[in-house]
C-alpha cells in the first residue's frame, strides 16, 4: 500500500506492506523491515534491524503528529487547501492579499476601514491571546479590500481576517 | 495554633494543582474557582469543592475579588492562597480578606503595599543600607528632571514602571534624543498594565545576571533565607530557565547576599515566603530590583535543594505557628535546575499557541519533578498566562542535572500545539550555558531568530513509515470492534483522502 504525505510542503511517499507480521518499508531509496507492535492507540514500537524506536502518534483533522527521537514531524494530508501552513499567507513573498489570524486569539482591535489605503508594516488589526498582543501588519502597499472580523470576535488560527490590494 | 480545615487557591494551573496537593498532604481540604474556559481543568478536577467564579476572562473571573470572596463564604474556607499572578501582589485583596476575616496566605497588606512600590521600595531599601541600582529617588513632577538624572547617571538608561513588574513598561534608552520616546511608551504601556502611569529612571546594568534570594518569615518577624536561584536566562523579560545553586556565587558572596536578603525582608516588615530579586553585574556587584511578594514560579528548585516545602511552610505561617526553621541548620544539596514549558512557538517570535492538546507523554526517572496543569485531550484556553508545566530536575552536580535535564526534556512530548520544549534543549545543552557562563542577554545573544533543528538522519524514514502504518491499522480494522472515543470522533476512518498508489 502506498501513501503520501506532505512534511513541509514537500510530497513524500512511502509504501508499506505486510508480511507475516513484519513490515517490509519503502521510502525513496531507502527499504527497511520492521516489526511493528502497538501500545496504544497512540505509542507503536518499531525494531529495525535491532534497533528500537519509539513513536508517538497524534492525529488531528487533516495531520498526524509523528514523534520520534525527540523530534515532532507534522505530516500532512495531500490535497488542494492542506498542507499549506496557516501562516503562508502573510509571511510567504509570493501571498499578501489574504491576512489570516496568526495564532488562535480574540481580535483587540481593528485599526483599518474598507476601502481605506495601508502602507507596508502599517498595523491593521492587534489579535491577542494569552496575555500577548499581536500585531498584525500589512505586507504591502496598497488598500483594505474587506475587512472579516470585528472586534471582540475569537478567530482561530486559519481564520481570514482581511484582504488586502494591491496598489 | 489552629490549623486551617478548607483552603480556597484563588489561582488555576498548575500552580493550583500544587497547592491542591500542598493541601491534601496537610489534611486539609482544597477548594477551587474557575473560569467558564477553566470548568475542564486539571484544577478542577483534583479539588474537593469547586466553584464557577465567572466568564472566561480574567477581570470578569480569576482578578474578580467580589466573586472570590463569595466563593470563600459559600464554601467556608478560611483562608486563601492566591498562587502567583492574578490577585497574589494585590494589598487591595489582601486587605479585603483582612477585614472579612479570612486569612491571606500570603505577607500582610501592609507590606505587600510597600515593596509592591518600587520607588517606595528602593527608598525603603536605601534607608536600610541596601544596595540599591543608582537611579531616580522618586516620581519627578517635572520632565526636564528627567534628563538632568539621566545624564547625571550616564546613558544608557532604564525606563521603569514605578508600579512595575514583568517587564511592562520598561525601556532600555542609549542615547538622549531617544529619552523622550522611551518615556512616553514606558508612561503608555504602565498606564495599561498597571493603570499607573508613573515611571522612573535607572542606570541599566549591561548583561547583569538575575540572582534571587528566597526567604521565609513568620508573622513575629523571625527570617531565614533559602539561598539563591539564578534566573538569567530570559525571554522577553520573562524567565524560562531556574537554577540553585547559581554557578556565578562563592560561599562568601552567597553568605553576604543571604543577610542582605533578610535585611531587605526585615526592613519591609515582611511576613511569610517572600523573594529579594539581585542584579549581579561583572565585577560582582549586587544591587536590589525589588521584592516579589508571593510564592515564585521558580520555587520548586529551592524546594529541591533545601528540602523544605515551602507551600506547607507558607500555610503554617499564615495558620500562625512559629518558623521552626534555623538559618544554621539550613543547607543546600546538590543542584536543581528549571524548565518553564510554555504554549509558545519558539521559532515564531515566541507567538502564544493555545489549542488542543492531542497527546501528552511526561517524562519519568529518577530526580525529576514536574508540575504541571495539563492533560491529553485538554484545549489549552486564549484567556490567560502561556505556562504550562515546569519540568525540575534535581542531581548531584550541575553538569548531572543538566544531563538529566536534557534526557528529560528529549522525553517530553505535547502534541498537538507548539511548546518551548525544543528550544529549551538548545538552551541545556549550549555550551555557554553548560560552562555556567549565563546572563539575562543569553537568548538574545545566542538564540536570536533560532529554528527548531532538523531530526536525525534516518528519523523521517520511520516517522512516514509510523504513519503509513498507523493508516493502514484504521482502514483495515474490521467493522463492528469497538473503536475509542477520540476515534469515531475523528475524520480518519472515513475521509481516505491519502492518495493511493501502487498495487493494492
Amino acid at each position: 500500500m502506498e501513501f503520501e504525505f506532505l512534511v513541509d510542503g514537500v510530497s513524500k511517499k512511502v509504501t508499506v506492506e505486510e508480511k507475516k507480521g513484519l513490515f517490509q518499508i519503502k521510502q525513496g531509496d531507502i527499504e527497511f523491515e520492521a516489526d511493528v507492535r502497538r501500545l496504544s492507540d497512540n505509542e507503536l514500537t518499531l525494531v529495525v534491524g535491532g534497533r528500537a524506536h519509539e513513536v508517538l502518534i497524534a492525529r488531528d483533522k487533516d495531520r498526524k503528529i509523528v514523534f520520534v527521537g525527540g523530534r515532532e514531524y507534522v505530516l500532512r494530508e495531500p490535497g488542494e487547501a492542506a498542507g499549506r501552513s496557516w501562516t503562508d499567507d502573510h509571511k510567504g513573498p509570493g501571498g499578501g492579499l489574504k491576512i489570516k489570524a496568526p495564532m488562535p486569539g480574540k481580535v483587540i482591535k481593528v485599526l483599518v476601514a474598507e476601502g481605506e489605503a495601508v502602507r507596508k508594516n502599517q498595523t491593521l488589526i492587534i489579535v491577542e491571546a494569552m496575555k500577548m498582543e499581536n500585531e498584525i501588519k500589512s505586507s504591502l502597499d496598497g488598500s483594505v479590500k474587506k475587512i472579516h472580523v470585528a472586534a471582540g470576535e475569537l478567530v482561530d488560527p486559519e481564520r481570514l481576517l482581511l484582504e488586502l490590494e494591491a496598489k | 495554633m489552629k490549623m486551617f480545615k478548607k483552603i480556597l487557591i484563588a489561582n488555576r494551573g498548575e500552580i493550583a494543582v500544587r497547592i491542591i496537593r500542598a493541601c491534601r498532604e496537610m489534611g486539609i481540604s482544597p477548594v477551587a474557582v474557575y473560569s467558564e474556559a477553566d470548568r475542564a481543568a486539571l484544577h478542577v478536577a483534583l479539588a474537593d469543592e469547586a466553584v464557577a467564579i465567572g466568564p472566561a476572562p480574567a477581570v470578569e473571573s480569576y482578578l474578580d475579588m467580589d466573586r472570590i470572596v463569595r466563593a470563600v463564604r459559600e464554601t467556608g474556607a478560611e483562608a486563601v492562597h492566591p498562587g502567583y499572578g492574578f490577585l497574589a501582589e494585590n494589598a487591595d485583596f489582601a486587605r479585603c480578606l483582612e477585614k472579612e476575616g479570612i486569612v491571606f496566605i500570603g505577607p500582610r497588606s501592609e507590606a505587600l503595599e510597600l515593596v509592591g512600590d518600587k520607588v517606595r521600595a528602593r527608598q525603603t531599601m536605601e534607608k536600610a543600607g541596601i544596595p540599591i541600582i543608582p537611579g531616580m529617588k522618586s516620581v519627578p513632577s517635572d520632565a526636564g528632571e528627567y534628563i538632568k538624572a539621566a545624564r547625571a547617571l550616564g546613558f544608557p538608561v532604564i525606563v521603569k514602571a514605578s508600579a512595575g513588574g514583568g517587564g511592562k513598561g520598561m525601556r532600555v534608552v542609549t542615547e538622549e534624543k531617544g529619552l523622550g520616546p522611551a518615556l512616553e511608551a514606558g508612561r503608555r504601556e504602565a498606564k495599561s498594565a498597571f493603570g499607573d502611569e508613573s515611571v522612573y529612571l535607572e542606570r541599566y546594568i549591561e548583561e547583569p545576571r538575575h540572582i534571587e534570594f528566597q526567604v521565609l518569615a513568620d508573622n513575629s518577624g523571625r527570617t531565614v533565607h533559602l539561598f539563591e536561584r539564578e534566573c538569567s536566562i530570559q525571554r522577553r523579560h520573562q524567565k524560562i530557565v531556574e537554577e540553585t545553586p547559581s554557578p556565578a556565587l562563592d560561599d562568601a558572596l552567597r553568605l553576604k547576599m543571604g543577610e542582605t536578603a533578610v535585611k531587605a525582608m526585615r526592613a519591609a516588615g515582611y511576613n511569610n515566603a517572600g523573594t529579594v530579586e539581585f542584579l549581579l553585574d561583572k565585577d560582582r556587584n549586587f544591587y536590589f530590583l525589588e521584592v516579589n511578594a508571593r510564592l515564585q514560579v521558580e520555587h520548586p528548585v529551592t524546594e529541591l535543594v533545601t528540602g523544605v516545602d515551602l507551600v506547607r511552610r507558607q500555610i503554617l505561617v499564615a495558620a500562625g505557628e512559629p518558623l521552626a526553621l534555623k538559618q544554621g541548620d539550613l543547607r543546600q544539596r546538590g543542584h536543581a535546575i528549571e524548565c518553564r514549558i510554555y504554549a509558545e512557538d519558539p521559532a515564531a517570535n515566541f507567538l502564544p499557541s493555545p489549542g488542543r492538546i492531542l497527546f501528552l507523554r511526561e517524562p519519568k526517572g529518577p530526580g525529576l519533578r514536574l508540575d504541571s496543569g495539563i492533560y491529553g485531550g485538554w484545549d489549552v484556553p486564549i484567556y490567560y498566562d502561556p505556562i504550562l508545566a515546569k519540568l525540575v530536575v534535581w542531581a548531584e552536580n550541575r553538569e548531572l542535572a543538566c544531563r538529566r535535564m536534557a534526557a528529560a526534556l528529549d522525553g517530553f512530548a505535547v502534541l498537538g500545539i507548539h511548546t518551548t520544549i525544543d528550544f529549551l534543549k538548545d538552551v541545556i545543552r549550549h555550551p555557554e550555558f553548560r560552562a555556567g557562563r549565563t546572563n539575562t542577554a543569553f537568548i538574545p545573544k545566542y538564540f536570536d531568530g533560532w529554528t527548531r533543528p532538523p531530526g536525525e538522519e534516518g528519523e523521517l524514514p520511520l516517522a512516514l513509515a509510523a504513519a503509513a502504518i498507523d493508516e493502514m491499522g484504521r482502514r483495515t480494522r474490521p467493522k463492528g470492534r469497538p473503536r475509542a472515543k477520540e476515534e469515531t470522533a475523528g475524520p480518519w476512518q472515513t475521509l481516505g483522502r491519502w492518495r493511493m498508489g501502487g498495487a493494492d
